[in-house]
């Protein structure tokens, strides 16, 4: 019997908050209106944590994790169906779920282990190249392809292994910023990739049906080929919230914790270290491989200036500005990251120059990020079994 | 920097007048997709402030059949970004038509969203010849030329000079490495001689170590294919090592910034652009001075002319047609000896204009002067080694 | 190969790696003393070249261009202002996100440096093109064979080690020294021995900050040209270098520095594509790590349970 009956009206009220919302976000295009909601998000957000609705909700969703993976998968299937006409939208809507996509490898990693990744994007790229080589050169059918691509990036990922292994901090840092410069690098001077210029990569085909063909529906209209890439992305999002979901929630995300807090006393307790560590990194980055893949597909073109240093801190931004080791505060997050740049194009050259600012006001006032990261409640899950 | 302000408020005042403007002409929008931040963003900045000059121009007209309107959207000269903006214009139906790409890497992911939306653009500034060339697509136009004219009438031109061995230094993107390419084969095809190639990445600081290189090789030339911010580190870091070789650069170069940014030094350089001069054209002259007039924070730069002149190419199109962009479309594609600055336009059938004129130019006193009327053509100066 | 090339190249790697010290020193003393990256730091250094360009428009309006008085001044002027950047970075950014995790701090200094570029960017007078340096040093040069021997790289290698020498200088002898050093052992202990934390944070990052605007005034000396963007890779191999150096050692860093700039010019030799030489350079780097976990020079820390 559960000692806390806690209801989960509060998820479902905060997810469908939570999809209006983005709705709204990606569909208002004037600046005015975008400037009301900025504030009204502030306001909302601001209220949930200063009256407590915000530790209600996360309460609720720690109670229910089924429900609460269910309602946001609905809330944002809903968002997908009502966006269906506008191609840029949906675009901007896969692209975060993407986004999401590696950011919770990445939380793996870094939120659970204490690996710091700085190079994200360089995985992705790996994943995304792997797609261009592999769809022109062979038949492989594009499921499989998405697949091989997400095991390249655990796969070349393993290079940097052995010195993670040995560093820590920012010793580990500079191991995986080296490689990120590294690649883009490389793929820049190597003709037999496509050199500067890139690969073009064919649209997505899953049992004979390409998904870059819109959908007619006849009187009703026709929905964007974007909208299947969407459900696409949302699916790799849900799949991968889903897993890390029951990585935290099981031994292994135990050891994982353990080794983040303390290496010293973690190894002292028996945990092996150098075996989690390979674990949480390789699986992050296969994360980011499978994410690379859907991208390349979608986008139809990859070229390495794509894949910048800079764009691995936006991937790490993403996790911090969420709340390191919370898979809930990436989507926000990356929402924030990824669409707002966009949203500021009315003030065009101007446009970073704002955002960098909000991004450190965020972080002056909320240091722990969006949605920190709960203790673990013990009891609260021995309630229930 | 007062400027800005005034700019930046200006631009939101006229967004703001143009949502709500009850004028009884029908508002028409046309896109300018460049990059507006970043490395070369002064390019990005001049191109806007001329197809926004042309939008204006046109809006004064009183016998304009409609109201335009500029959607300007910054690529940030990078292909993912490209796609994201290039896809939020074709998919926008209020949007008849762009002015779009300076970068031609972004230039090349984006044809394929602009054929599969079917909007009709003009690219303003990116050279890769494959934008055109490597497919069909009947919306994408470009009013430059390509680095393939450029570089065969430079390397024709070096060699009649008397000049015969060559190192060539190019930035690894794109554009860098197809000038090496087209330069390289023009040259040695026509008896010249490379004696080393050099391929620098673009954001690269310190070059002294392949300057040295060069400076081993003892080249006549150095060529450089890559745009001005590189430019401007590669030549002063040649004159600190004592290289006295010409240096020969490409489109790229032509910009104000790359003699602001090198002073007395950038003396004696050479570049090829596509296309007349801009003031020595019907129309360039008042192009430079309108420009002056509107008071940009930026000047417009080397291909500012070419951004308006794909401005004016689109609102003709329209004014003769309709803001439809099928119609929009066939009426560029059928574009034959219209009037510009940068001289007559004509787009073959791959949307390219075949207008072959290059211009040469040499930095004599801080200006980019036309080749045939300078002291040095006639002898009065001389380029080093020579 | 001619003797006088290989000087040559010998030189050019001097230079470089005096420049990427003088950055790296940075890193070391922040991670010292605060246990952060700051990544805003190759901004700073830009920052500081465009001060000193700014000040130098501003003496020849007022006639007073004279060339060496004006290389001290708009050097000096530079210094002053970064350090004032720094100190105030670290009291407003920097200082109240102790408690979060360490990582933001990372993440804002770095917002902070995209603010820095994108201001001067926008708001420097044309700043999004490159900008001329003023020559404010005697254009003489020694032709020794093939080595181009010029009075400001030796003189940027001399100002640039002295400045480091002078900063472990204070750091070993003066008085708010000891103060730094006890605060980057054991920060409690050190407050509680009456140290004033807040102010040793200030000058570190003061004094950090000033390094970096001297680098970026030589920078922009030495190459006669300044732009927005050249902080951005400069600030990344400047980290490298400390942390192959060994964080929290000043010799690591000068070592780090050098060895860096070694292997930039050996791959830009080696190589006939030169770009690779950053694939190379940064491949070492990784090896590098695994052969030496902690850095070349870092204390052996014993691990504390």
């Amino acid at each position: 019997m559960p000692i806390t009956n806690r209801s989960y009206w509060p998820v479902v009220a905060s997810a469908v908050f939570a999809a209006v919302f983005v709705l709204l976000f990606l569909y208002l295009e004037e600046q005015w209106e975008i400037a009301v909601l900025a504030v009204g998000l502030v306001a909302a957000l601001y209220s949930a944590v200063r009256f407590g609705f915000l530790g209600r909700i996360e309460a609720a969703a720690s109670d229910h994790p089924r429900t609460t993976i269910v309602v946001n998968f609905v809330a944002a299937l809903a968002v997908i169906v009502l966006l269906r006409g506008e191609h840029f939208a949906l675009l901007m809507l896969a692209t975060v779920f993407l986004y999401v996509t590696v950011c919770l490898g990445l939380t793996i990693q870094f939120g659970y282990t204490g690996i710091v990744n700085f190079a994200g994007i360089a995985f992705f790229g790996i994943g995304a190249y792997t797609t261009a080589v592999l769809t022109a050169h062979t038949g492989v059918p594009h499921l499989l392809v998405i697949i091989i691509a997400g095991l390249v990036a655990g796969l070349i990922g393993s290079v940097l292994i052995l010195p993670l292994l040995r560093t820590r901090g920012h010793y580990a840092a500079l191991v995986t910023i080296a490689f990120g410069i590294l690649f883009r690098t490389f793929l820049e001077v190597s003709d037999v990739l496509g050199g500067p210029q890139g690969l073009k990569v064919p649209g997505m085909q899953i049992l004979g049906w390409s998904l870059n063909d819109n959908i007619s529906l006849g009187p009703l209209g026709s929905v964007s080929f974007y909208a299947s890439y969407a459900v696409v992305a949302l699916l790799l999002a849900a799949g991968a919230y889903i897993l890390v979901k029951r990585l935290e929630r099981s031994w292994i995300g135990l050891n994982l914790d353990a080794i983040r807090t303390d290496e010293t006393a973690a190894a002292s307790f028996g945990i092996d270290v150098p075996r989690w560590k390979i674990f949480a990194f390789t699986v992050g980055n296969c994360l980011a491989g499978f994410a690379g893949a859907v991208y390349a597909m979608m986008s139809g073109f990859i070229a390495p200036a794509s894949f910048n240093f800079g764009d691995s801190l936006l991937l790490v931004s993403i996790v911090l500005l969420g709340g390191s080791g919370n898979p809930l505060g990436v989507l926000p997050a990356a929402l924030l990251v990824v669409v707002l740049p966009e949203k500021l194009q009315i003030i065009q050259e101007y446009r970073f120059l704002l955002f960098a600012v909000l991004v450190i006001l965020i972080l002056r006032f909320r240091p722990e990020g969006l949605l920190p990261r709960k203790m673990r409640e013990y009891f609260a899950a021995w309630s229930r079994s | 920097m007062k400027r800005h302000y005034v700019t930046l408020i200006t631009l939101l005042f006229m967004l703001g007048v143009a949502g709500c403007a009850s004028d009884d002409k029908e508002t028409v929008k046309v896109a300018f997709i460049g990059p507006l931040t970043g490395g070369v963003s002064a390019n990005g900045l001049g191109g806007r402030n001329s197809a926004e000059l042309a939008i204006r121009l046109q809006n004064a007209d009183s016998s304009s059949k409609y109201k335009y309107e500029l959607v300007a959207l910054d690529d940030e000269c990078k292909p993912n970004i490209g796609v994201q903006v290039a896809t939020k214009v074709a998919a926008d139906k209020h949007i008849v038509a762009g002015v779009t790409h300076y970068c031609s890497a972004v230039a090349m992911g984006t044809v394929d969203v602009y054929h599969k939306f079917g909007l009709p653009v003009v690219v303003w500034g990116a050279v890769l010849p494959d934008i055109t060339y490597g497919n069909d697509y009947a919306e994408v136009h470009r009013v430059n030329g390509t680095m393939i004219n450029q570089n065969e009438v430079a390397a024709d031109f070096m060699l009649q000079q008397g000049y015969k061995t060559w190192a060539v230094v190019h930035d690894t993107t794109d554009y860098g490495k197809g000038h090496n390419r087209y330069f390289s084969k023009f040259v040695i095809d026509k008896g010249g001689r490379i004696v080393g190639t050099f391929g620098v990445s673009a954001d690269q600081q310190d070059f002294n170590a392949e300057l040295t290189k060069v400076k081993e090789l003892d080249p006549d030339v150095i060529y450089f294919g890559g745009l001005a911010p590189t430019g401007v580190r590669l030549r002063s870091q040649m004159e600190k090592l004592g290289i006295n070789a010409v240096f020969q650069g490409t489109s790229g170069i032509v910009s104000d910034a790359f003699i602001d940014g090198l002073g007395p030094l950038a003396e004696g350089v050479l570049a090829f652009r596509e296309g007349a001069p801009v003031e020595k054209l019907p129309g360039g002259e008042s192009f430079l001075s309108q420009y002056q007039q509107q008071d940009f924070g930026e000047p417009p730069e080397a291909y500012g002319a070419f951004a308006f002149a794909a401005a004016n190419l689109i609102i003709d199109a329209i004014e003769k047609v309709g803001p439809d962009r099928k119609l929009v479309m066939q009426e560029l594609n059928a574009t034959r000896d219209h009037d510009s600055v940068v001289g007559p336009v004509t787009f073959d059938e791959h949307g390219q204009n075949t207008v072959a004129l290059i211009t040469r130019y040499v930095i004599q006193d801080g200006k980019w002067v036309v080749w045939e009327e300078s002291e040095y053509a006639s002898g009065k100066r001389k380029l080093p080694g020579s | 190969m001619d003797l006088g090339f290989i000087a040559q190249y010998l030189l050019n790697g001097i230079v470089l790696g005096v420049i990427y010290a003088m950055v790296a020193v940075g890193f070391t003393l922040f991670f010292g003393v605060l246990d952060v990256i700051k990544f805003s730091h190759g901004d700073v250094v830009m920052a500081g070249a465009f001060t000193a360009l700014a000040t130098y428009a501003g003496l020849e309006l007022l006639g007073l261009g004279y060339p060496t008085f004006a290389a001290v001044f708009i050097t000096l002027a530079g210094i002053a202002a970064m350090a004032l950047l720094g100190a105030l970075l670290a009291k407003f950014l920097i200082l109240p996100l102790r408690n979060a995790p360490p990582l933001n701090t990372l993440l804002i200094t770095l917002m902070f440096g995209l603010a820095l570029r994108e201001s001067v960017r926008l708001f420097y007078p044309n700043g999004s093109n490159p900008k001329p340096f003023p020559q404010l040093l005697p254009d003489l040069s020694l032709s020794l064979g093939n080595l181009e021997l010029r009075f400001d790289s030796v003189l940027l290698i001399i100002v640039g080690l002295g400045a480091i020498i002078g900063v472990h200088m204070l750091i070993e002898r003066s008085r708010i020294g000891l103060a730094i050093r006890a605060v980057a052992q054991d920060p409690e202990t050190a407050r509680l021995m009456g140290i004033n934390f807040e102010r040793v944070v200030l000058a570190t990052f003061g004094l950090g900050s000033a390094l970096a605007a001297l680098a970026g005034v030589t920078n922009g000396l030495y190459y006669s040209e300044v732009n927005f963007g050249m902080g951005l890779l400069l600030g990344v191999i400047g980290f490298s270098a400390a942390v192959v150096g060994g964080l929290g050692s000043l010799y690591g860093a000068i070592i780090g520095g050098f060895l860096f700039a070694a292997l930039q010019t050996i791959g830009a030799v080696w190589f006939s594509v030169p770009a690779y030489k950053d694939v190379f350079a940064f491949a070492c780097i990784i090896a590098l790590m695994a052969w030496k976990p902690t850095g070349l020079l870092a204390a052996k820390s014993a691990e504390r349970v």
